[in-house]
């Protein structure tokens, strides 16, 4: 048992890989360097899988494309309402980085969601965004006024909410991947074959892509909001 | 000192009764709908997961503090 609670707390603390040499020394995390690859093997699919596209005689790969981009873009964009169109590209990157980073554990890799600080800066990253959101639908005028809807007494819990939001949005990401990487561990603990297999798919699968989605479903709530 | 420590964290992840009981009734409710209104079975699953999430939300609390609590007074 003591051998496990060292080994998920090891896990648990963010490794500098290295140090950049430069402003005296800007650490880079562990969870930096898999964004990194992550964005690395997103960049080259999309790179590779794109080329020589027309607009007759497609071929195959172009099709099959062309289904999983539509699929994706109509699954955000219905979230994300008919106004929304422009924060489509957005989400759907940000849904396909949360989800490849929330399995990317099962190749061995360190999950960088299971690092508070992605998560922060995701989470900050979306309620800026419905900001400026608000702010591009209703002009300056009207996001101040914003917060005094429904009626002005409300105001304190309306500017509470640029705090609870983004607090909230990151440590439900980070709770839900760190409580599947702690329970994977404990379940390899009580038997090392067949069972971690059947829960893996659930805890590593399942539950990784259902809180990208759940994730980008309530940004993009959040921003349906905004601009109404 | 650390079983007390032990308390604590089991106290905190309490927190996970509620969410228990309030995807519970969630999904019960969301089966009643779907049994009357099969046809809007696509509405009600979203409504349920963003339900679920929420709810989902307060036991994930619970554990990241009884997580810290057990690494921060070690």
């Amino acid at each position: 048992m003591e051998a496990v609670a060292e080994h998920i707390q090891e896990e648990l603390n963010v490794q500098t890989v290295f140090t950049i040499p430069a402003f005296g020394g800007i650490p880079v995390a562990e969870s930096t360097v898999v964004t990194w690859i992550i964005m690395a093997v997103l960049i080259v699919l999309a790179i590779i899988l794109t080329r020589g596209f027309t607009t007759r005689n497609i071929s195959k790969r172009q099709a099959a494309m062309e289904v999983i981009v539509t699929k994706l873009l109509g699954l955000v964009e219905g979230m994300v309402g008919e106004e929304g169109m422009a924060y489509v590209p957005y989400l759907t990157t940000v849904l396909l980085y949360i989800g490849i980073s929330n399995i990317i554990g099962i190749f061995g890799f360190k999950s960088p969601t299971k690092d508070l600080n992605v998560t922060l800066a995701l989470a900050i990253m979306s309620i800026v965004l419905v900001q400026i959101a608000g702010i591009r639908a209703k002009g300056i005028k009207g996001w101040l006024h914003s917060f005094l809807e429904p009626i002005a007494i409300v105001t304190p819990f309306n500017i509470l909410d640029l705090i609870t939001r983004p607090l909230s949005l990151c440590m439900r990401l980070f709770g839900n991947v760190l409580g599947a990487f702690v329970i994977m561990k404990l379940i390899e603990q009580v038997l090392p074959v067949v069972l971690p297999a059947v829960f893996s798919l659930y805890f590593d699968l399942f539950d990784g892509l259902l809180q990208a989605y759940v994730f980008v479903f309530l940004t993009s709530l959040y921003i349906k909001e905004a601009i109404e | 000192m650390n079983s007390l420590i032990a308390v604590g964290a089991g106290i905190a992840v309490l927190g996970a009764l509620g969410a228990g009981i309030g995807i519970g009734i969630a999904t019960g409710k969301a089966v009643e709908a779907v049994a009357r209104q099969p046809e809007a079975d696509g509405k009600i699953m979203k409504n349920l997961i963003l339900g679920c999430a929420l709810a989902e939300a307060t036991a994930i609390y619970g554990f990241v503090i009884a997580i810290m609590i057990i690494m921060f007074f070690k």
